[in-house]
């Protein structure tokens, strides 16, 4: 071991830095400015870039590791190292940064201090990690039973997240969506909160715009996405007058869809939504387009907890919110629809523009959870978990 | 016959679109002299470059899964030449390179780089950004890219395919120099074939009696021409989802509209814009002499033309976006035509689909059976009824 630092770009920095690579994989977490030690560089591959050896020296960290591997668990972790190192990061951000202490042509990428790399930039890693883990794991089966004769027949359109969930949950219980004359069901909430809900959703299904964006892009052509447009959405399904239920009033739902009760539904927190968003892009480049909608649902499902509140419309976007907003009551009233609950409830939530931090999500929040995702596979291991989440009724 | 696989990696703005349409309409031709060139389309390589680098863009990477492993496995299977062309390939990383390599197998790979001067690069570049739905200025477009911290998205992407002695240690560092060949783009108002020659000669196409008429080129835009579309983009960027815009404005105002206006000012560069480039050419000419590639052309083509008078796109000024925005204005009220003219076809045709079961209902029997449904629908007995029968006669 020499004592030279990485900082002065000398014939042994190469070897060096094959040296902190070769002591990142046996799970080391020593930075590369404090990295001092040496190993052979002929015969290794390419150097990684920062991206990639910062991020697996934080799941090093994040895994409490020793510098020493023990038996399978030390197998299992440096094949996971093996994968991060080899791991590209998506997109069309900076290609893989090369460190700073070597030697340097004076052409590409400037070098970079690794432990500078931005969040973002080690997510781009982390994502493509996790997508490749979400694929190998495949889809969970969906539950699917005898349909009930006597089911009441209806059709869920409105709040995704609740949709897609009661229609999952009822479909398990022999009572599909469908048939014919069905009720349409129109599932409402505040406005604010169903744009959210709304591209949450979509970030667990194809992915999205980040949520500043998706929202701009509505707020300028002054429209409300398919599904969270109530008058619109039962239109499409050609709702009649007597058939439609537009529904506020989430208690009174599950008499709705002829049953007493549904369980409760979890709401993504804003970065779990973030992370599924990124998830969802590199799926859609490793599988064909028919088997993304089903892995993605399994993330939906297995994703581990987060305390992270799901993402608020900003203060800059509510009066447009608040104007689509009367504009759908306006619609519901001259339709005619029968509403269970009070329109009124449509409003967006006056007290949540004063709800404190960020609008949207937090890249250093959403690197801890993929982090954490990488580092402890349990939500890979077994089937879909029903445990108690943070939940919504 | 020897294995030999031909890798043309970038740079991007460099006549890669008439090359690769040429080899994508000539595979027939190319396959009777032993040289493969395996595109079920004309995108296919661009698809298999966006899997091997995991790029999503804009939707478009759905069509790509497994892209590069079936393109690199049709090449293995090749008993002769094979030719992999696309500009984006110049951005992939050490490990992406090594990656890719290791999947051709054990076919003698060259490497192909077609090359243009900074001079002409920079204005195709940014106009190809402001094609690509953004509007950054000009200005603001060289202050990014002459940054030397390179910390933006399009600084960092402009550089990874663009930094000519970076892309060759990326992809030519376990080559030798006599299987990095790279192609020099002739100065401008050149011959025409002189380009085409140039790529003949690296791909070893001569002789061969090619189709060379040109049905899809990358056509550039004039200043105001561009200045307008960047106008553009400041309002329908952030309303127009990408699958919309590429057809919409990409190809109809861009490529089928805009680029017909061949009298406008070309864009260039700055007098000081303009040394700074040259001198960084000169510096990169240094560099690759000394290496001892293989060039197709000279690489003094590289230094790029004098400088000449300036167009600052950024200061366009009304009467000069008039001529191009009425031009845009009609092509859009076309398409809009036609669009109505399919719209008013497909709803024909609902009608008479609708018709025709309307009068398939006609009949008494109809009715009844008709009647007897609604009024079982309505009652859960009633609708398990339904369900049982349905079952018995086995249409559920």
């Amino acid at each position: 071991m020499t004592t030279t630092s990485p900082q002065s770009a000398g014939p042994g920095a190469v070897g060096r830095a094959h040296g902190w690579v070769a002591h990142l994989r046996d799970g080391g977490t020593t930075p590369w400015l404090a990295w001092t030690g040496e190993a052979d560089p002929s015969t290794a591959r390419p150097l990684p870039g920062a991206q990639q050896l910062e991020l697996l020296r934080r799941l090093n960290l994040a895994s409490g590791s020793s510098a020493q591997p023990r038996g399978d668990h030390g197998r299992d972790r440096t094949r996971l190292a093996d994968r991060v190192l080899a791991t590209p990061a998506a997109g069309r951000g900076k290609a893989d940064l090369p460190l700073v202490g070597l030697p340097h042509h004076g052409f590409g990428a400037v070098p970079v201090d690794p432990a500078t790399v931005g969040p973002h930039e080690l997510l781009r890693v982390a994502s493509v990690l996790l997508a490749d883990d979400l694929v190998a794991l495949g889809a969970d089966p969906v539950t699917t039973t005898w349909a009930k004769p006597w089911r009441r027949r209806f059709r869920l359109v409105g709040d995704p997240v609740v949709t897609v969930a009661l229609r999952e949950h009822l479909a398990a219980r022999g009572r599909p969506e469908g048939g014919p004359r069905p009720f349409v069901v129109a599932v409402g909430r505040p406005l604010d909160e169903l744009l959210a809900h709304t591209w949450t959703q979509r970030c667990f299904e194809t992915g999205a715009t980040p949520w500043a964006e998706w929202l701009r892009f509505w707020r300028e052509r002054d429209q409300l996405p398919d599904r969270a447009d109530l008058v619109a959405s039962v239109r499409r399904w050609r709702g009649h007058r007597p058939f439609v239920r537009v529904v506020t009033d989430l208690d009174r739902l599950p008499r709705q869809v002829g049953v007493r009760s549904v369980p409760a539904v979890r709401v993504p927190g804003a970065d779990q939504a973030e992370l599924a968003r990124r998830i969802a892009a590199v799926v859609g480049l490793r599988v064909p387009a028919h088997e993304r909608p089903g892995l993605m649902r399994t993330l939906q499902q297995r994703i581990p907890d987060s305390t992270v509140a799901p993402v608020v419309v900003p203060d800059r976007e509510r009066d447009w919110v608040a104007a689509s907003a009367a504009r759908t009551v306006r619609g519901v009233t001259r339709a005619g629809y029968s509403v269970v609950g009070d329109l009124a409830d449509l409003a967006p939530h006056a007290a949540a523009s004063m709800a404190s931090g960020p609008a949207g999500p937090d890249d250093q929040q959403v690197l801890d959870l993929a982090i954490r995702m990488v580092v402890d596979p349990g939500w890979r291991a077994g089937s879909a978990r029903t445990t108690e989440r943070q939940v919504e009724r | 016959m020897s294995r030999r696989v031909l890798l043309h990696v970038g740079c991007p703005k460099t006549g890669t679109s008439y090359l690769q349409d040429v080899l994508f309409r000539n595979q027939k031709v190319l396959r009777e002299h032993d040289i493969l060139y395996p595109a079920d389309r004309f995108d296919a390589h661009f698809l298999a470059a966006l899997d091997l680098m995991t790029l999503p863009w804009g939707g478009l990477e759905t069509e790509a899964v497994g892209a590069w492993d079936r393109l690199a496995e049709q090449v293995r299977d090749w008993h002769g030449t094979s030719i992999i062309s696309h500009e984006i390939f110049a951005r992939a990383t050490p490990t992406q390179v090594a990656r890719a390599l290791e999947s051709l197998g054990d076919a003698e790979v060259h490497l192909v780089l077609s090359v243009r001067d900074l001079v002409r690069q920079i204005p195709a570049e940014w106009q190809e950004n402001v094609k690509h739905r953004s509007h950054i200025t000009y200005a603001k477009f060289l202050r990014t890219i002459r940054d030397p911290a390179r910390d933006s998205r399009i600084g960092s992407w402009f550089w990874a395919v663009q930094e000519i002695p970076d892309i060759l240690d990326r992809w030519g560092a376990s080559l030798p120099p006599s299987q990095v060949h790279l192609v020099t783009v002739p100065p401008s108002g050149a011959d025409r074939g002189e380009l085409w020659r140039r790529f003949s000669h690296a791909f070893g196409l001569e002789g061969l009696d090619l189709d060379l008429t040109a049905e899809r080129e990358n056509p550039s835009l004039g200043v105001p021409e561009t200045s307008l579309l960047r106008t553009i983009n400041q309002r329908v960027t952030s309303i127009l989802a990408p699958p919309d815009y590429r057809p919409l404005v990409r190809e109809l105002l861009a490529h089928q509209t805009l680029s017909r206006g061949v009298a406008s000012a070309r864009l260039g560069l700055a007098p000081d814009d303009h040394a700074w480039a040259q001198d960084l050419c000169r510096s990169w000419v240094e560099v690759m002499t000394s290496r001892g590639y293989d060039v197709s052309g000279s690489l003094d083509d590289l230094i790029g033309p004098d400088p000449g008078s300036f167009a600052d796109p950024d200061v366009a000024t009304a009467d000069v976006l008039l001529p191009p925005a009425l031009d845009a204005i009609s092509a859009l009220l076309v398409e809009g035509a036609r669009l109505r003219a399919v719209e008013e076809r497909l709803h024909e045709e609902l009608r008479e689909a609708r018709d025709e079961r309307d009068r398939a209902r006609l009949t008494p029997s109809y009715r009844v059976k008709r009647k007897i449904v609604t009024s079982l629908e309505d009652s859960p007995a009633g609708r398990g009824t339904l369900d049982a029968y349905r079952r018995a006669r086995g249409k559920k």
